[in-house]
């Protein structure tokens, strides 16, 4: 909301060395926070007010003239201007070299410099109002119109500003810090809010006196609905402009002037808050009655949009239909038209939240509805009542008011709460005398009166429409009162209770740490939900996804409940820029099932299946996929050794569908499967983007982990004699796995025997080795806790576990 | 021969010192001492001498002895000291490799700064799931019935729950705080937690706008909690992470589930508050809203309003980390773009 510091100065007189960045300070730190203080003024700097002397045609231009222009203090510049309603003797808006303006009212602002035009010299410009950013306060009617200030009566030379009443300050306030404060939305609330600040006067409104003039008839149907109607009939009227000054405040904080009678309706709002509406007397027939709409009854409203209007909704009637849509827009045909000279003020109040139903039916929010549907007092319609009849009779001298009628049903209350002193002494951190309460509340409009330990507290009116409610709501006025810098806070204290053990959250950093510092991997955040292509990708089933009503896309409407389309998706893109690279996610997936309460929880709540999953991707060359798939494996192998969990198993079960046909594995803990590790499948890359890089994806249920409760490294003693490393190679149908060629050796360990364990060194196929075979390199380690072993000793260990893989597995061997 | 033994040791020692190399100085070793050395060829002159003579000339030579060989002990020394097998032009201004590592995101590099510096001051760290009931989002927060938030406007609600009563609606969490109902819910007071979290807006998407993004709640609830206090727990947290002394306001501000209600800011750390285009000119940067949990929201979590109350924070982590960095798009953080996130390794 823009407010214009003129205006405020109507109601508080702010002191003339009033400290404006002091001021935007002070309601933001205590009221609402101030977006932008801008003095108007410095937009027209260096534009001036000029009279033309003399207009004379261009030499080298059919379109262009020369117009001799008195700027002031007897100078006479020679200008160049195309506009079309050039004339001696006129005003007009000289921008001087250094003002800035926008070339015909588009694109950056341009500094103006002397210049020729078509070869003849110009002294800045003559300006088109949208050129200076005056299009809605001078609308031209044509894109060559100049501004012509005639009818203002300044000396040449009249700085823009001065002439155009433009020396103003205009404050920008941010709405959403206001939601809860609907008192505050109109000059005459900010002003009563900065009296109170700096304990100025605040302008009292006198309320208008109808006495004397004959009643009409105005019915309520719903008084829960409608608080107060009033309606003043007022005739001898036209349809002209507004005079400048209004039509200028108006523009000043955003609005456009239309013409005096919608000027007076907007002006009092943009005042006092409170909308009105003017309707045109001629068109309405019979009496007024506010009433719930009929089913299917339709109306058009100002904007040409045709509603069918349902039960819910409140209309202002008259004897043949709906006039208005309550307290959010007048009806097209019996608003203010071109010829209107009677007009009916309707001046109400509605229940808030019944407007905003109506206004988000529709799609339909106008300044207005945005004011009620926050709750407006009762009483504002006194002040607006007031302001807009003193205008209309200043604007229409021979005005008369016909008929004046006040259905008031229901009076806004003032809201009365009982605060102990002791308790906001304990919650403040600081004791307040009663004189100090009563002199901080009683700037706000409060009354106060204290009983032992109690004070009786009664809000203002304006403030008792749900803003203050409780007594917590008095505690925040005092201290923002008080101001929030002036409460002195001390630290707070600990007390032991016992060390923060949360294993399952440590577990989770311990992982992330894991896989980003000791595994290279990047991790990265995908949003939840995914692309209809990547689920297609992996081929997905969306029979159990969850899926958002109103999606960011038509084609991202699925939530995820599986990390990996959005982190196929993240190496998709990042294949562009690296060959190689490893990420992973943690995040929450989501099923549409076993629907659940939680103990603890309102038990009437359900919530579907949520899991935190961990999920990554290796990616590389697809010639070097084994390499590619032990350093992934080795990966998750190490996992558990390193976050202390429970360790991880890899067993071929059940084939992910989007998995490779051989290269894939399901990761169990025990007996219970917590995920799956598998190369992406050629056909879910390709329908990816993705043509020659392996993909290694890996997901895990995190929550299917088994943190250790502590450390679990075992101790072992060195050994005291040497242990010997013994490599063997051997060829071996390419069909055997090392699965099978550890067990084989392995079988020779028991009591007696050298052997302590063997090692996979690296498998060959290729060049030199028959085609059906692979070479395989073990390393064996042999020695003996008791002795230093004998060569012969060490060799006849080899020996044993060559001649087993012989005969099991049909080896070829050759010790290295 | 006595001034013969002084030249000699003259002679002896200037060779050893100007030995180059260990080589070198066994050869001066052996030309000095050895078989056929001076020393040896001065001593077989020996019985030459007159009797009287000998014992001091004899003491002289030995003095000789022991000086040569301690001289060729500690060049030797010196000559290991100096050793090396690598060639002289062996080029050290090389730069070395990376290590291979990876990094957390900077969000989640931010949230464990966050989750270190308030565990230090006894927090429990909460995590709760992402999907929740209208119930949760807004009824149980002192949202009114009519607040616009809970229109789908703001907030994600999901396909064939986003009718019926407030428990049967389901969204994604719009917000952190509804967990923290939750929270209170299952475990006893007082309590001292905070809690990270990913929240879904329904928003059109800009450089500081974002649909999905990162909340921190800290929340304390306890019997003797003013305000004031809190302020002094935030200002030391931030102090702790960014590592220097940070400002921090607390002005009026209005949230359904605070009374009273704050908008809290920290001061710029990119101007230290002069004024600069990313605090808007005013030195200040808007990152939390916070206050005292509302004594509606205290009911609904099954507490005693007039026996609890508290303070409360909710951190946006995205703009925590954009003022760390300096980064002007939140997109950034969704993006998966490894030329981002390397950056912050």
């Amino acid at each position: 909301m823009k407010l214009s510091l003129n205006w405020i100065k109507d109601y508080v007189a702010l002191p003339a060395d009033l400290d404006l960045k002091k001021l935007a300070y002070d309601l933001t730190m205590s009221t609402v926070e101030v977006e932008d203080v801008k003095k108007l003024a410095e937009s027209f700097d260096k534009i001036l007010v000029g009279v033309i002397q003399e207009v004379l045609p261009h030499p080298n231009a059919d379109k262009l003239r020369i117009c001799k222009t008195d700027i002031g203090n007897g100078e006479v510049k020679e200008i160049v201007c195309g506009g079309s309603n050039l004339q001696a003797g006129m005003r007009v808006a000289v921008a001087c070299p250094g003002a800035v303006v926008r070339w015909h009212g588009e694109g950056e602002p341009v500094v103006i410099k002397n210049a020729k035009l078509r070869g003849v010299a110009s002294f800045g410009m003559i300006c088109a109002s949208s050129e200076i950013g005056l299009a809605d306060l001078f609308p031209a009617s044509t894109e060559s119109e100049i501004i012509d200030l005639s009818a203002f009566d300044v000396p040449a030379g009249t700085p823009l500003a001065d002439a155009l009443d433009l020396n103003d300050i205009i404050l920008e306030i941010d709405n959403k810090s206001m939601t809860n404060r609907p008192d505050l939305w109109g000059h005459y609330g900010i002003a009563r809010e900065i009296a109170a600040l700096y304990q100025l006067p605040l302008k009292e409104i006198p309320a208008f006196d109808p006495s004397g003039i004959p009643a009409m008839e105005i019915a309520i149907q719903d008084p829960q609905r409608c608080n107060r109607c009033i309606g003043a009939e007022m005739v001898n009227l036209s349809v002209k402009p507004s005079p400048y000054q209004m039509q200028c405040r108006i523009w000043k904080v955003g609005m456009r002037p239309i013409n005096a009678l919608v000027d007076i309706t907007n002006y009092v709002m943009l005042a006092t808050g409170q909308p009105t509406h003017a309707y045109d007397a001629d068109q309405i027939s019979g009496n007024i009655t506010v009433r719930h709409a009929g089913n299917q009854e339709e109306l058009v409203l100002l904007n040409d949009k045709k509603l069918v209007l349902t039960e819910d909704d409140l209309v202002i009637a008259d004897s043949e239909g709906a006039v208005g849509l309550a307290g959010v827009m007048g009806g097209a045909k019996d608003s203010i038209l071109n010829t209107t000279n009677r007009v009916i003020l309707e001046v109400a109040n509605f229940e808030a939240s019944g407007i905003r139903r109506t206004a988000l039916r529709y799609e339909n929010r106008t300044e207005a509805s945005a004011r009620y549907e926050k709750a407006i007092d009762t009483d504002r319609c006194d002040q607006a009542v007031s302001i807009a009849i003193s205008l209309f009779r200043e604007i229409y001298p021979d005005l008369e008011i016909k008929a004046f009628t006040d259905n008031y049903p229901n009076q806004t209350s003032r809201k009365e709460i009982d605060v102990p002193v002791s308790w906001l002494s304990h919650r403040l951190g600081t004791d307040f005398t009663q004189e100090e309460l009563s002199g901080l509340l009683g700037r706000l409009g409060f009354q106060v009166a204290f009983s032992g330990d109690l004070m009786h507290v009664t809000a203002p009116t304006w403030r008792s429409t749900g803003d203050i409610a409780i007594k917590d709501d008095v505690m925040e006025e005092i201290a923002r009162m008080y101001g929030y810098e002036n409460f002195q806070g001390e630290t707070i204290t600990t007390s032991f209770s016992g060390a923060i053990n949360q294993l399952d959250i440590d577990l989770e950093r311990r992982i992330k740490e894991y896989l980003a510092f000791r595994c290279g991997m990047q991790e990265v955040f995908t949003y939840p939900w995914m692309e209809d292509h990547y689920i297609q990708a992996l081929s997905q089933d969306t029979e159990q996804m969850l899926a958002i009503s109103t999606p960011p896309s038509p084609t991202e409407k699925y939530i995820r409940s599986s990390l990996l389309p959005n982190l196929v998706k993240a190496v998709s893109e990042n294949l562009r820029y690296y060959p190689e690279f490893s990420i992973f996610e943690g995040a929450r997936v989501f099923f549409d099932k076993n629907y659940h309460t939680h103990p603890g929880y309102d038990p009437s709540e359900s919530l579907p299946e949520q899991r935190k999953h961990i999920g990554g991707a290796f990616v590389g060359d697809y010639k070097k996929i084994s390499g590619l798939f032990r350093e992934s494996k080795g990966v998750l192998e190490n996992m558990a050794r390193y976050v202390h969990m429970e360790s991880l198993e890899f067993r071929q079960v059940t084939k992910p569908v989007w998995a490779d046909e051989t290269v894939w594995l399901n990761i169990f803990r025990g007996e219970v499967q917590v995920g799956e590790f598998a190369l992406l499948s050629k056909k879910s890359a390709l329908a990816a983007g993705i043509k020659n890089s392996a993909v290694m994806l890996f997901e895990i249920d995190e929550e299917l982990l088994q943190p250790f409760t502590s450390r679990t490294n075992v101790f072992a003693h060195l050994p005291e004699y040497p242990m010997i490393d013994y490599d063997l190679s051997m060829l071996v149908d390419s069909g055997i796995t090392w699965a099978q060629i550890s067990e084989v050796i392995l079988s020779k360990k028991k009591p007696g025997n050298f052997l302590q364990s063997c090692e996979f060194v690296e498998e060959y196929k290729g060049k030199q080795i028959p085609e059906n075979k692979k070479s395989v390199t073990v390393r064996l380690v042999i020695g003996s806790s008791e002795k230093t072993l004998t060569s012969n000793e060490i060799e006849s260990c080899a020996e044993g576990v060559m001649k087993i893989l012989r005969k099991k597995l049909d080896a070829e061997l050759r010790s290295k | 021969m006595k001034e013969k033994l002084a030249s000699l040791l003259r002679e002896g020692e200037a060779k050893i010192l100007a030995a180059a190399s260990e080589t070198k100085l066994q050869e001066i070793k052996a030309s000095l001492l050895g078989k056929q050395g001076s020393l040896t060829e001065i001593m077989k002159e020996m019985p030459k001498l007159d009797k009287s003579e000998r014992p001091e000339v004899g003491k002289l030579v030995n003095e000789l002895k022991t000086k040569f060989t301690a001289l060729i002990d500690q060049q030797r020394e010196n000559f290991m000291l100096k050793a090396s097998e690598i060639p002289a032009d062996f080029d050290v201004t090389v730069p070395g490799t990376m290590p291979s590592g990876g990094a957390l995101h900077p969000i989640t590099q931010m949230c464990y700064d966050l989750n270190d510096a308030f565990r230090s001051m006894g927090f429990e760290i909460y995590e709760e799931e992402d999907i929740t009931s209208e119930l949760y989002a807004f009824d149980k927060l002192n949202f009114p019935q009519n607040h616009p938030a809970r229109e789908s406007m703001d907030t994600y609600w999901l396909a064939g729950h986003d009718t019926g009563a407030t428990n049967e609606k389901l969204c994604l969490r719009p917000h952190l705080t509804g967990g923290s109902v939750r929270y209170m819910q299952t475990h006893k007071p007082p309590y001292r937690f905070v809690y990270p979290g990913r929240v879904y807006r329904n928003e059109t998407t800009d450089a500081r706008h974002e649909r999905a993004f990162f909340q921190y709640e800290a929340l304390i609830v306890d019997k003797n909690i003013d305000f004031a206090s809190g302020k002094v727990m935030l200002k030391s947290v931030l102090s702790k992470v960014f590592g220097r002394d940070v400002p921090v306001r607390m002005r009026i501000g209005f949230f359904p589930f605070v009374e009273p209600g704050f908008e809290i800011d920290m001061g710029c750390l990119v101007c230290g508050g002069k004024g600069c285009s990313v605090c808007k000119n005013v030195g200040w940067i808007e990152i939390m809203p916070g206050g005292t949990p509302h004594p509606n929201v205290l009911r609904s979590a099954g507490l005693n309003p007039d026996e609890f109350t508290g303070f409360y924070v909710n951190i946006g982590l995205d703009r925590l980390v954009m003022m760390r960095y300096g980064i002007d798009d939140v997109r950034l953080f969704h993006s998966a773009d490894l030329r981002f996130l390397e950056q912050f390794k």
